[in-house]
């Protein structure tokens, strides 16, 4: 490793303060939902946090964010931090081959560690950074993941009916898991239908 | 004799580099492709849509850039409606555009490029990682990491969300700045300020000295180049003319909504994403490195070549600084990273300057806009490049027509040919050795390229992969880390 001469270096002791730190780096459990709700079942993470924050009160030591398609840069954030959550969990979609709508779990570790390039930001693979965040900065990582349906045609926003019916089953999981204490639904609903995609069921 | 090659796509939703790399009969190399992955179907997705939710929708083409899409969305509706916000909503535009460029650069160089001569091109891919650059320099790692939580959190006090911006409308802006605010971000404008001088005069002393063999050599072509300036010829980054510069140094200045009569796409069999070339230069496309046509460049070191001064003083004094050194145009393909903290020095200032205008807390940051069939187009900088949203509506303010050309897609002629540069340099008589595929990454890394704006994959799948083959068309190596 290439030494530095940081006898340039801006400050002496620059560690920052709680206070300079986004809310997101401070409370003990994270839940990010990603994906773009514009992609169809690309959508799946971000309405997970959509239901939970419509029907369950969400404690003060858990920070629930929709990430959007911005979750890289969230994370690159948690690496560099002075203060991390504890817990990290992501609500996400992918095609992994299983049934469409089944919810797993997948550990970062398990991820064949090959290296994915960094040109840039774009490129900045969420799998590394959530493999230095465990490994590397003790964080917690866990990863949601829902088995998304067949890919359509053509672009359009709305989750298929099997993972739009996944939606309500992942939100009572991440509440018994995340949540300090068994915490009842608000309201009892099927709040998933307004996420069905236009044209019925895929 | 050469085969002729196909890459075979994959899914639309990957992102993906990979090089293919021919050698001729001698063992040279031929040719050099890069062949990425341009998400296919979002301009058809906004189709029929009011265009007045283009802007909420065009920051998810993007999580890393979306103020960028964003406000050339937003600069596409004013002309659709065919209005001109207010003075406040256009700075306001204007200083979030700063504000957003001062995070990206600061990311790019410290974490992303910054890895290759602060950790040396040749580390081992085990340090090559975030935590590797924080371990390797503490004490300007965490102020650089404060920094960048601070203009995040400006962007939020600014636009009210951190995430998918939505405060640019057409119009203006939806959120007028409060005296308090503007009194806190001064405050933060100044920091950033600080880290921008000190990191040009770190890189200045401590980096590109090391580098400057590397600089020299690596990925260097000869291309014209395209970005935006004012009425004066001043940098501009959120507004102004386009200005298409000729290798040779001369310019050509136009309004952004006849691009097209300027800029012209070429199309390969081998690649989803176009190659735009300067058609108005009369001579055709060729990414032939020794005598390229039509070819140019965008982003950081394009701004630089075409603006004829930056009127913000110390940028400016770094602008001098450079050109002194390497000429204008510099066409040197890691002087993309001089020049991006250029950039970052010129967005602090102008932050600062924008700041301190009294009529950035003027209330009045919007005008009302009325549908209408009209055709608009929005044009800004962004950090990878010009960025260009041309829209079409009908008489009810729906979408027929939308195209996007983003940052990267300027540069995709440039990338290929500054890769088959990199390669010809480092493959002789069929030999060759590991240390290409680094070599051939710093090349392509200095572009800062937007591979893919759509999702992730989580299943580990490597994202760059060097094939290269001999002159009948056989795979003799594929390299991939």
């Amino acid at each position: 490793m290439s030494e530095i001469d940081q006898s340039d270096s801006l400050g002496q002791s620059d560690l920052l303060d709680q206070s300079d730190l986004p809310g997101f780096c401070r409370k003990p459990a994270l839940v990010l939902g990603v994906g773009n709700i514009l992609f169809g079942d690309d959508g799946f993470g971000c309405a997970v946090v959509d239901y939970v924050e419509a029907h369950y009160p969400v404690p003060e030591a858990v920070c629930l964010l929709d990430a959007g398609t911005s979750v890289r840069k969230l994370l690159f954030t948690l690496c560099l931090s002075a203060a991390r959550p504890e817990r990290l969990l992501i609500l996400d979609a992918i095609d992994a081959g299983r049934t469409p709508g089944e919810i797993f779990e997948i550990d970062p570790a398990e991820i064949p560690p090959v290296k994915l390039d960094d040109f840039s930001m774009h490129q900045l693979p969420t799998s590394n950074l959530l493999r230095e965040l465990q490994e590397t900065c003790g964080v917690e990582v866990r990863v949601l993941a829902c088995q998304t349906g067949p890919l359509p045609e053509e672009i359009s926003q709305g989750l298929s009916k099997a993972v739009a019916a996944a939606v309500p089953q992942a939100a009572e999981w991440l509440v018994h898991e995340y949540f300090p204490r068994a915490i009842a639904p608000r309201v009892a609903n099927n709040f998933a239908a307004p996420y069905v995609q236009a044209g019925g069921i895929v | 004799m050469a085969k002729t090659l196909v890459i075979q796509p994959v899914t639309r939703i990957e992102g993906h580099a990979k090089v293919t790399i021919q050698l001729n009969d001698a063992g040279n190399v031929d040719t050099a492709r890069v062949n990425v992955i341009e998400l296919r179907g979002f301009e058809k997705f906004c189709l029929g849509r009011p265009v007045e939710d283009l802007p909420r929708i065009m920051p998810r083409i993007c999580g890393v850039c979306p103020w960028s899409h964003h406000l050339a969305s937003a600069k596409a509706c004013d002309a659709v409606f065919g209005v001109e916000p207010p003075p406040a909503g256009k700075k306001l535009r204007e200083l979030c555009n700063s504000v957003a460029f001062m995070e990206e650069h600061i990311l790019h160089f410290y974490f992303l490029a910054g890895a290759d001569f602060l950790l040396g091109p040749d580390a081992d891919y085990s340090i090559r990682n975030v935590i590797g650059v924080l371990q390797a320099a503490p004490d300007i790692a965490r102020k650089v990491v404060k920094v960048r939580h601070m203009c995040a959190h400006m962007l939020e006090v600014l636009a009210g969300k951190a995430i998918h911006p939505q405060a640019a409308v057409p119009g203006g802006f939806s959120k007028p700045l409060a005296p308090a605010d503007r009194d806190l971000l001064r405050k933060q404008a100044d920091d950033a300020l600080d880290l921008a001088k000190f990191s040009i005069a770190f890189a200045k002393e401590n980096v590109f000295p090391k580098y400057l063999d590397v600089v020299k050599s690596l990925g260097v072509i000869t291309t014209g180049f395209i970005g935006t300036v004012k009425e004066n010829g001043a940098l501009n980054l959120y507004d102004g003319k386009l200005r298409l510069m000729a290798p040779s140094g001369s310019c050509q200045d136009f309004p952004y909504d006849r691009y097209t009569e300027f800029i012209s796409e070429h199309i390969e069999s081998w690649s989803y994403l176009k190659f735009p070339y300067a058609k108005q230069w009369g001579e055709g496309f060729s990414m032939d490195v020794e005598n390229p046509k039509g070819v140019y460049r965008s982003n950081t070191l394009a701004r630089i070549n075409v603006c004829d001064f930056i009127d913000t003083p110390l940028a400016q004094a770094e602008l001098v600084e450079f050109r002194a050194k390497f000429g204008r145009p510099a066409q040197l393909t890691l002087l993309y990273h001089w020049a991006r903290l250029i950039e970052l020095l010129y967005n602090a200032e102008n932050a600062i300057r924008l700041l301190d205008d009294p009529e950035i807390t003027s209330t009045e940051t919007r005008v009302k806009v009325t549908p209408r069939a009209a055709r608009g187009v929005g044009c800004t900088e962004a950090p990878r490049g010009t960025l260009i949203h041309d829209y079409s509506t009908d008489a009810n303010g729906l979408i027929t027509n939308v195209n996007l050309i983003v940052g990267t897609t300027h540069n995709n002629a440039p990338i290929n040919m500054s890769v088959t540069q990199a390669a010809k340099s480092l493959i002789h008589d069929g030999k060759y050795d590991q240390g290409v595929l680094n070599t051939v990454e710093m090349s392509i890394r200095a572009y800062d390229p937007c591979f893919s704006c759509a999702t992730h994959r989580l299943d580990g799948k490597l994202s760059v992969k060097l094939d290269i083959f001999d002159a009948d068309g056989k795979l003799l190596d594929s390299l991939a880390n």
